[in-house]
């Protein structure tokens, strides 16, 4: 993926990377198999802002 | 002296805050090649605002409790007019022009700022060893960090050089280096304090706070920064309050809950030693104990983190063509969070939602939450390991593994110093409530935080 995105990062740094990317993905997938459909995002976007 | 002593002193004319300000600027001066708590220092302007500010108080115009007194910001917030690095190659020449919203209420409310303060690189970090601008050091112990990633803001106020600083919290970055340096530490629930002109970390997970000596002093900051703001999106719409707990505030009839899982499990031995008398002493003064069993926490950290290296690699993302300009271990966790899919990041704001949902259940049985807040008192500066109930552990995973949850879910907490290690470091006490329950956590903060005796060996 790293490199299909074109990133520089060195070999070394990537075993590191996908090994704790592992560890996370490990934790949280299971958890996502519990989400129903219905259950949204905790982010924000409120059509009515006019922050800008 | 507490920012309340402080006060009492001004208005009474036994002292400036002319000469705040230069005893101040007097012990920065002394102690700053020492602890590094400050990049940049505003000792004009903070002179002639503080000339400002006795000038007002003498000609009746009295802005409360801050007026006059000295603080500083960490280097996220915008100061108009001065640099505002984030503590970064990135950003160390960008000079803001205009004030965070909490810099604008800070200085409405008459307080005097001294600088901007040291922090962890883009304070993506829990130690404040910064690679652009030098290491912060722990005023308790300089060969220790003050913890991170607003240390900078720790060491400050707990080698008096400030009477209160600002702060964020993107995973434990107020309360960690509150527990570390022995200092008050509260991160609002989100929301309630704006995070408007300040540098952002990862915007859903950002909480702007206080770090101050006393409870007290970080609820009359909490007084003049919270309130809604229509500039921040997550701004809530709530009625602000008098936060400040009263004289002879008790805990008398509350439920507090004690998570005896995860939360008191691979401790060191003086702090779990300290945390439990602190609930003993609640106890004596008339709470109800709780043992009560919360959510997966361990799920929840893992949760936060990837929303936490999500959103820090779209911000960062821009810059990563030079990947010379980042420090080591930041750029490792960028690179983390540039390879996360989205549909990880996306569940895990589900989850969130739905683990805000458990949560309610919680604050049905009891009141607040009482926890260590950081299972070890601050290591050595360099180590990247540590030994924990016989276990090696990495510093970081356990330095945020108690705070990170309640940020996740967005929960007020308050770090209150509850005592020291037989080697002199600090221990840190976590108590944490509803949402929007600042107040409550502030008062059983006041019952009990301890006369903290003499500061620092400096």
């Amino acid at each position: 993926m790293a490199h299909a995105r074109g990133f520089e990062i060195a070999a070394a740094d990537l075993d590191s990377v996908a090994r704790r990317l592992e560890a996370l993905e490990e934790a949280i997938r299971p958890l996502a198999l519990t989400l129903t459909p219905d259950r949204e995002p905790a982010t924000l976007f409120r059509a009515d802002l006019e922050n800008e | 002296m507490t920012i309340r002593e402080a006060a009492s002193a001004l208005r009474e004319r036994r002292l400036s805050s002319v000469e705040l300000a230069r005893h101040a600027l007097e012990r920065i001066e002394r102690l700053n090649p020492k602890l590094n708590a400050f990049i940049t220092l505003t000792a004009e302007s903070a002179l002639e605002r503080a000339r400002l500010a006795d000038a007002e108080l003498a000609a009746g115009r009295d802005r409360g409790p801050l007026h006059g007194i000295p603080i500083a910001h960490k280097d996220l917030f915008y100061t108009r007019g001065v640099r505002t690095t984030g503590g970064s190659k990135v950003y160390e020449r960008f000079v803001p022009d205009y004030d965070a919203y909490v810099v604008e209420k800070l200085d409405a409310a008459g307080a005097v700022s001294l600088g901007k303060l040291n922090m962890h690189e883009l304070a993506f970090g829990i130690t404040s060893g910064n690679p652009h601008f030098g290491p912060v050091r722990n005023p308790w112990n300089p060969e220790h960090i003050p913890g991170g990633s607003s240390g900078g803001s720790a060491a400050a106020v707990a080698s008096e050089m400030v009477f209160a600083a600002t702060a964020s919290d993107t995973g434990g970055s107020i309360r960690i280096p509150a527990s570390l340096c022995g200092t008050v530490g509260l991160k609002p629930t989100y929301g309630r304090v704006s995070r408007f002109g300040t540098l952002p970390l990862a915007f859903s997970l950002d909480h702007m706070g206080p770090l101050a000596r006393t409870v007290r002093d970080a609820a009359l900051v909490l007084n003049a920064i919270a309130g809604y703001d229509p500039r921040d999106p997550a701004s809530a719409e709530r009625p602000v309050e008098d936060f400040v707990p009263e004289a002879g505030c008790a805990v008398r009839g509350l439920r507090m809950g004690v998570p005896e899982a995860f939360f008191f499990e691979r401790l060191d031995p003086e702090v779990e030693s300290a945390v439990r008398a602190a609930v003993e002493r609640a106890e004596t003064l008339g709470a109800t104990i709780r043992i009560v069993r919360l959510p997966d926490m361990a799920a929840l950290n893992a949760l936060g983190q990837v929303i936490q290296l999500s959103e820090v690699a779209a911000v960062v993302e821009p810059h990563t063509g030079n990947r010379a300009q980042f420090g080591a271990d930041v750029l490792a966790l960028v690179d983390q969070g540039r390879l996360l899919p989205a549909t990880d990041y996306i569940n895990a704001q589900r989850l969130r939602r739905q683990y805000q949902l458990e949560f309610r259940r919680i604050w049905g049985e009891v009141d607040c939450l009482m926890t260590p807040t950081t299972p070890i008192p601050a290591p050595p500066i360099g180590a990247s390991s540590v030994c924990v109930g016989g276990r090696d552990e990495e510093v970081r995973p356990t330095l945020t593994r108690l705070v990170r949850g309640f940020n996740f879910l967005g929960l007020p907490a308050l770090s209150i110093p509850c005592g020291q290690t037989a080697r002199g470091l600090p221990i840190g006490l976590q108590l944490a409530g509803p949402p929007f329950q600042e107040s409550r956590i502030l008062r059983v903060g006041a019952a009990l935080e301890a006369d903290s005796g003499s500061g620092p060996p400096l």
